[in-house]
Parts: C-alpha cells; structure tokens; sequence
C-alpha cells in the first residue's frame, strides 16, 4: 500500500451527552445530518483532509461518549491533541456548566506540554431548536467565558443545519495547526477515509 | 523398514511383527466403499480398525462405533474415523450427534501427538491431540490394536516418542513454530527441510533421505533443561479438551495407575534407551521461509473440523415441550442451556424461554408459580414506577439529580434502534416504554442510576418481551450480572479488559505481542464490545442469538471473552500485516460492526474456550461480570457523579 507524506492534526471534541458532538463532526465531514445517530459508546474518529497554503493537513476528529463515567477512558484518547473542541448545547444550562470541567480534566488527562497556551474553541450547538426560543444560554455568557480561559474562539452552530460548522472547523484546524506543525507522519491511504469509507459507516450502518 | 529404524520405536516384537504386514494387506479388508466412500481415487487405505468406539458421556448406551481409517494420498496421511449409520442403540444419539463427532479425513499435518493408553484393564485407547492444543475425544479400541496403529503411522509420517512420556507420540510438523520449539528440543539432530509453506506437504515420505539418520551418541548436558521447556510447552498448548477430559474422568483411577506404570517404565526405559534415541547436535536449526506474520498458534482455519463446531438449528416448539414437565418444570435445565448454545431459539420462543435464562424465573417452577410471580412482580413494578411519576413539575425543579438523569434518559432512547420498525417514527409508543423502564430502573437501583449503554441492553429485551413489567424484571435480572459495567469507577470493565488481554496471552502470545508492542494491551478497542455485549457489532436478529446463547453460560460464563478473541483472531493477520497502531485499530475494529459471522465467531469462541481450559478459567479474576461480583458489600460508589 503506497503511503503520502502528511501531517496529521489530533483534534478532540467534549462534551456532555447529547449536545451534538457526533452530529457535529459527521456534518463537517459528510456533510450530512441524521437524527439516528446513536449514543456514543467508547471512541471513534474520522479524518477530514484540509489544506492551508498549499498544504494538505489530515484532520483526525475524535468523538468521545459524553457521560462522565467514561471520562477514566479519555486518557487513551485524549494523548497527542493538537485542538479540543468544547460542545455545549445552548438549551441546556448544564452543558454549558460542564464546560469548565471538561477543559480540566482534557488539560489533566492530555496534559499537553504547554497548558497555557492550548487551543480550544467552544461551540454552543443546537442555536437551530425552536427558532431560538428555548435557548437559556446567551452569547454574551458564552463569550463572556471564553474571554476568561484566554480567548477560547467561540461559534454558534447547528449540526442540523450546517449553519458555522465548516467555519468553526477551520478555526479549529489552523489552532491545531500552531502545535501540530512539528508532527510529520506517514500515513498510510486506508485510514484516509474522510470521503469513503467512513460515509458509509455514519450515513449507512445502524451501529 | 528404514523409518522404523531410525527412530527404534520397536520396543518389543510385537510392532515388529505388525510393522511386517504390508499396507496392502490392509486396504483388503472388505472395504465397502459404498457407505464410506469418503477416499479420492488415488487414496490408499494403510490402516482400518472396526469398533473403535469413542464415550461422549458416561452411559454405555450413549457410546458411538465407527470405523477408524488411516489413509494416504499423494505421500500424505489422513487419519478419519467414521461412526456407523443408524445402529444406535439410542434414541437420544441423534444422527447429528454422531456427525459432530464425526473425523473427517484430519490430515497429520494437523495433528501434534498421539497419546496411547494401553491399560492391563479395559479398553486400549488413544487421545489424538491437534496442532491447535484441541484434542479428539478418546478413541477405544474395543478389537484392540493401539499398537498396530501406531506402528502405521510411524510407517508413513515422522513420529517420535516423547522423551519424557513414553506413552506419547509427536508428530513432526515444521512448519508449526511451536512443533518446531518442540522438534529443536525433542529431536536434537539436523534436519534440513527445504519445503514448501503449505504445512500439508511437511510429511516425509519414508524415503526422504534428509534425516540424518540417529545414531547413540553421548547426551549434552544442556538437553535436561531444554527438556523442562518443551514440557512446559506441552503442558500449555497440548491441552486436552474439557470434553475428552471429562469422559476420561472416569477412568482417573485406572489412569493414575496407568501413570504410575507409565513412570515406573520410564525411569527403566531412560536409562537403557536414551541413549541410541538421543543425539544432541549442535545445529538443532530448522530451515524456516521467512514468514511477516507471526502465526497462530492455534492456526484456527484448520480448526474447522474440530468438534462442536457444527451449529444446530433453533430449539423449537416440539423439543421445547420435551424438556417440560406436566406442571411447566424444566427438568434438566442444564441440557436445556446446553441446547440453547448450541442453536439458540426459534423466535417465538424466546418470549417464554429469556425469562429462564436470565433468571427472571426460576426453572423449577410451574406454570402456576409463575402465574403468581407475576402478578406480584406487575404490582411491585407499578409502585417503583410510581416513585417517579409521583414527582410533580414543582418538586422536580429542586431535584436535579432526577432532571438530569431523566433528560439523559430521554436522550438516549431516543437514539435507540431507531430504524427499527418496533422503535421508529415519532411519538413511537415503546420508545416511551423504553423511557418508563429506564426510569424505573434508574430507582429501583438509585445508585446505579442510568448510564449510556443501557438502553442498548434493554431494547432487545422489551422488543422480545412486549410487557412493560416483565422487560423491566428481565432487564433487572440481565443488570444483575452486567451492572458493574456501568459502575462510576468502570472497575467492572476494566476487569473484564484485563481478562481479555490475559487470555489473549494465554492462547496467542504473538498477536499479544503486537498488542504490546504497539501499546495497545489496554483493549480499549474492545470496550463497546463487552459493554454492550456486542450490541452494535451484529444485526439486530443475530444479537438476540448472541445473547441467549451468552446467557446460557456455557461453557463459560465468560464465554464474551473467548468471542472476543475469535474475532481478532480471524482479524490478526491484517492487524499484524497492516501494523495497526492504537488508532488505525480502534477504527478497524469499529468498523468490523455488520460484518461479523456469528456462527463461525461462537464455534471459534467454543473451541478457544475449551482449549483454555482451566489456564482460561484461571486467567479471569473472581467477580468478573457477569459472575456475581464477590463481595456483599455495595458496589456502586455513588460520591463522584450528579447522575
Ligand atoms: N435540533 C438540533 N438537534 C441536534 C443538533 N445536533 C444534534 N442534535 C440532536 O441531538 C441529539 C444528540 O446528538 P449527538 O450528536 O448524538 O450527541 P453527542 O454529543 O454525540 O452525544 P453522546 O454521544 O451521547 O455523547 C440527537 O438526537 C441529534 O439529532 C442540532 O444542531 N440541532
Ligand atoms: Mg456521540
């Protein structure tokens, strides 16, 4: 099997249950939406190819179960981050509470090298529910939080309705990119599925 | 003959004297080709023995005869022994039973050593073990004739005698890397093989001049040690299977005796034979092709024709009602879970049937227990249900833990086997029996609580139970032995991914190896798997035969285990050869969801199973889920979590 030289971005994405992270990274990926996805057992990821300035990045998204009580697994998961994208569901109070746990137990569990200095982004998902009007976290909150943790980019999103997922994913990758750099890896072609093979999975099969 | 020479297996006139008679003078034996005409045209019957009969249990009547066969074809030899058709004296041995046990034409390829018992009383037997550390069930020889088949095969194939066990017989496969730890220790001499991989060409024909011929010749000194080790490996990989040790349990008595004599023999053999048997060269080397993957151990295609292996059709209405008595007592549980692994239920079946295996009824009660039982359990379900639904929209304000808890129930059934006809389309109504349950559960067992995965384990349960109290009472039953998978601290799963990666080791140290080596021993590759009991793996009609089949606990109550080994064993060679990391392998295994055989994965998951013996069983710590956990005490710490 022929192997191309590329860089690989890890990029990890927390969350609490049912915010939307499986929606999320399928829409960015395939493009598409579904209301069957199942709950997330255990991990999975896809990889997306992105290209910044004539460079070809793959992009390797990890989606994680959200309940707490599987978080002792992140550690196999989380090591090697470039990014960690924080999902919060802008209906629900406690999703949003949750965030800061979430950021430290990635900064204990990954610990990455420089914690200071690791880029997050913040999504609050599901903006699309009720025209707005069950929505009980407000931007400026959001954003109020983000500003505190050093200026976590943040974007509102739909996973239903694609609305600022591809934008909120380039954010994501060129942070990733400012650690990521260093990394070159031979990848062989099989795992390169962000077009093929994993489509199939997310849109096809029941699991 | 020159083979017979060389490895002076002759210890007394009578292999002498059988070793005369031709191969020809056999083949004429009145064949009737008709009913066994299992030979190809240019196949030679070297060897046939009438009532060799093999005990599946201990009741005379039970025992099955046949005709044992050594065939060669092409300078291979084959080994099959055939029961006689339809001269049961038995109703209870089906012609199906006879079929599994059935050897169809195993080559010695695949074959590692014969074990002969040759007691001054009772039946001579021999126990044939494979390459893969299974064993056939004892072969007696009701006519006699344990020698002559022994000296037979040494006619045709390299066979030597066990330094340590005078009783046994290696078979020389070189293409094994085990046979070949074996054949360097065991057979210190120069052997120049230039063969082909294919492990069926590795026979010698008896004028293969490339063994140097064994003469006497002084023992090195290292040779003891190296002895040690390859009786090690004997011991691990040559494990004779539950069933054959079972059956020769009865004959425990008459073996220590055997062994006795088998030592004391050997003590006066060593001295007066070891010598013209043994000869330590210094090049003990075995001329091997390079191979990129290291192979199985247990070489599982092979295995095909082990036994067990056949699958059974479902167990259906007729033969249900055989295992019940006139007031609805299942008489012989056993033979029913038995059963039950071998084939699963018909579908309309499993309705009455789950609610045994998984306990929810006991298997010795009546249809009128049961009636009972029932109503009492529809009464105390509705007032655990009532807990909850008795909050009202105010109180649950101030209680967070149950919102919570309730919106991340609601969330997941949501996200249940949606496209399930049972569950799909909105305000589907068993979606909400889905919730009610969890609910319920969620305060039945208020420590507990809910956690993801659990809806998973319950809409099987609800699908095939269609009642809201008795899903909930069978699903309690199924949480009594699987909840500690969900424990807050994940202990449960992590024992069980510890057991897993010891058995791993235990019955294919390379691919542990790998796992090792690319620092993957913590099988979270595994983890929806056990989980969920392989929920998501399979289609949906192919996990309700799974998991009745699991439930019923044979052979192993962690037979899960053994399943997921089978399938990274039918995986190992594209893991190793594509050197999948700790991501690539995650994702492959993910991905192997849909595409998994089930009936091929539980008759390799039986086999290994068997094979493991009791090292399997001793490589699973105590309270491993699903065994009851050991202590009394709480299991659920409830200190760190809202939910
Ligand atoms: N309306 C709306 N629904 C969404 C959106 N994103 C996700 N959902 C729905 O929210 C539910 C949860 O979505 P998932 O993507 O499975 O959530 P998750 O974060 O992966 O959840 P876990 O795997 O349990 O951790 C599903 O029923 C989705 O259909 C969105 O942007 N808008
Ligand atoms: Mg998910």
């Amino acid at each position: 099997m022929p192997s191309r030289r590329r860089t690989l971005l890890k990029v990890i994405i927390l969350g609490d249950s049912g915010v939307g992270k499986t929606s999320l990274m399928n829409q960015y990926v395939n493009k598409k939406f579904s209301n069957q996805y199942k709950a997330t057992i255990g991990a999975d990821f896809l990889t997306k190819e992105v290209q910044f300035e004539d460079r070809l990045f793959t992009l390797q998204i990890w989606d994680t179960a959200g309940q707490e009580r599987f978080q002792s697994l992140g550690v196999a998961f989380y090591r090697g981050a470039d990014c960690c994208v924080l999902v919060y569901d802008v209906n629900v109070q406690k999703s949003f509470d949750s965030l800061n746990n979430w950021r430290e137990e990635f900064l204990i569990q990954a610990s990455p090298s420089d914690p200071e200095n690791f880029p997050f982004v913040v999504l609050g998902n599901k903006v699309d529910v009720d025209g707005g009007n069950s929505r009980v976290v407000s931007e400026k909150k959001a954003r109020a939080w983000c500003a505190s943790k050093g200026n976590i980019p943040y974007f509102e999103t739909s996973a239903k309705e694609g609305i600022n997922v591809e934008e909120a994913f380039q954010v994501i990758a060129k942070n990733a990119l400012t650690i990521g750099d260093e990394e070159e890896i031979y990848l062989p072609d099989t795992i390169d599925v962000g077009s093929n093979n994993s489509q199939q999975r997310a849109s096809g099969c029941e699991c | 003959m020159f083979e017979t020479e060389i490895h002076d297996l002759s210890d007394d006139a009578d292999y002498a004297a059988a070793s005369q008679q031709g191969p020809s003078s056999k083949a004429g034996h009145g064949i009737s080709n008709q009913s066994y005409s299992s030979e190809p045209e240019n196949a030679e019957i070297v060897y046939l023995k009438d009532n060799v009969t093999i005990h599946p249990t201990q009741y005379a009547t039970e025992r099955i005869s046949g005709r044992l066969k050594l065939v060669k074809q092409d300078s291979l030899l084959f080994m099959s022994w055939i029961p006689y058709k339809g001269q049961s004296s038995n109703a209870r041995l089906s012609e199906r039973d006879k079929n599994l046990y059935t050897i169809r034409a195993v080559p010695f390829a695949d074959i590692r050593s014969i074990r002969r018992h040759t007691p001054t009383i009772g039946w001579q037997y021999v126990i044939v073990v494979l390459s893969s550390g299974l064993a056939y069930p004892p072969l007696y020889f009701y006519n006699g004739g344990v020698r002559e088949f022994i000296t037979t095969v040494k006619q045709h194939i390299v066979i030597v005698r066990s330094s340590e066990d005078a009783n046994v017989f290696l078979v020389n496969n070189f293409q094994d890397p085990l046979q070949r730890t074996l054949s360097s220790l065991e057979l210190p001499r120069t052997i120049s093989i230039a063969k082909s991989a294919s492990s069926s060409s590795f026979t010698n024909s008896p004028s293969d001049g490339n063994l140097e011929r064994l003469d006497g010749g002084p023992r090195q000194k290292g040779s003891d040690a190296a002895r040690d080790i390859s009786i090690q490996v004997l011991e691990k990989f040559s494990l004779v299977t539950r069933f054959a040790r079972e059956t020769t349990s009865q004959l425990f008595r008459e073996s220590l005796v055997d062994d006795y004599r088998a030592n004391e023999n050997k003590k006066s053999n060593r001295s007066s034979q070891d010598k013209p048997r043994e000869i330590v060269s210094n090049d003990v080397r075995v001329t091997r092709s390079e191979v990129p993957v290291p192979s199985d151990p247990l070489e599982f295609d092979k295995l095909s024709l082990v036994w067990g292996k056949p699958r059974q059709p479902p167990l259906g209405p007729e033969e249900w009602a055989t295992f019940l008595d006139s007031e609805g007592r299942i008489e012989d549980f056993t033979a029913l879970k038995k059963r039950i692994f071998y084939g699963g239920v018909e579908h309309n079946l499993r309705k009455e049937i789950w609610a045994f295996l998984l306990g929810y009824y006991a298997h010795d009660s009546t249809y009128a227990e049961r009636q009972h039982v029932m109503a009492v359990m529809k009464s105390e379900y509705e007032t655990i249900k009532n807990q909850w639904q008795s909050i009202s929209p105010e109180q649950a304000k101030r209680f967070t833990k149950f919102r919570e808890r309730k919106g991340l129930i609601e969330r997941d059934v949501v996200r249940t086997d949606r496209s399930l006809p049972f569950y799909e389309g909105d305000e589907n109504p068993n979606v909400h029996l889905l919730r009610n349950i969890l609910l319920t559960y969620s305060f039945y067992n208020f420590d507990l609580g809910y956690c993801q995965g659990m809806s998973d384990l319950l809409s099987p349960i609800l699908f095939i139970m269609e009642d809201e109290p008795e899903s909930f009472w069978c699903f309690v039953s199924l949480m009594e032995r699987l909840g500690p998978n969900f424990n807050r601290d994940q202990n449960g799963m992590h024992s069980q991914l510890f057991a897993l990666s010891k058995l791993v080791e235990l019955l294919d140290s390379p691919l542990h190896n790998y796992f090792k080596q690319k620092d993957c021993l913590n099988y979270f590759f595994c983890f929806r798997w056990i989980l969920i009991q392989f929920k998501r793996e399979f289609e949906y009609d192919k996990t309700l035969r799974l998991w009745e089949v699991l439930w019923t606990h044979h052979p192993s109550e962690h037979l899960h285990l053994y399943v997921c080994i089978a399938i990274l064993k039918r995986q190992r060679a594209k893991i190793m050869q594509e050197q999948m990391s700790f991501d690539t392998l995650l994702k492959f295994i993910n991905e192997l969801s849909g595409c998994i055989d089930l009936d091929a994965v539980l008759r390799d998951a039986e086999a290994l199973c068997v094979c493991a013996g009791e090292n399997g069983a001793a490589s699973i710590p105590p309270g491993t889920p699903p065994s009851l956990p050991v202590e009394d005490e709480c299991i659920y710490q409830q200190d760190d979590e809202a939910l």
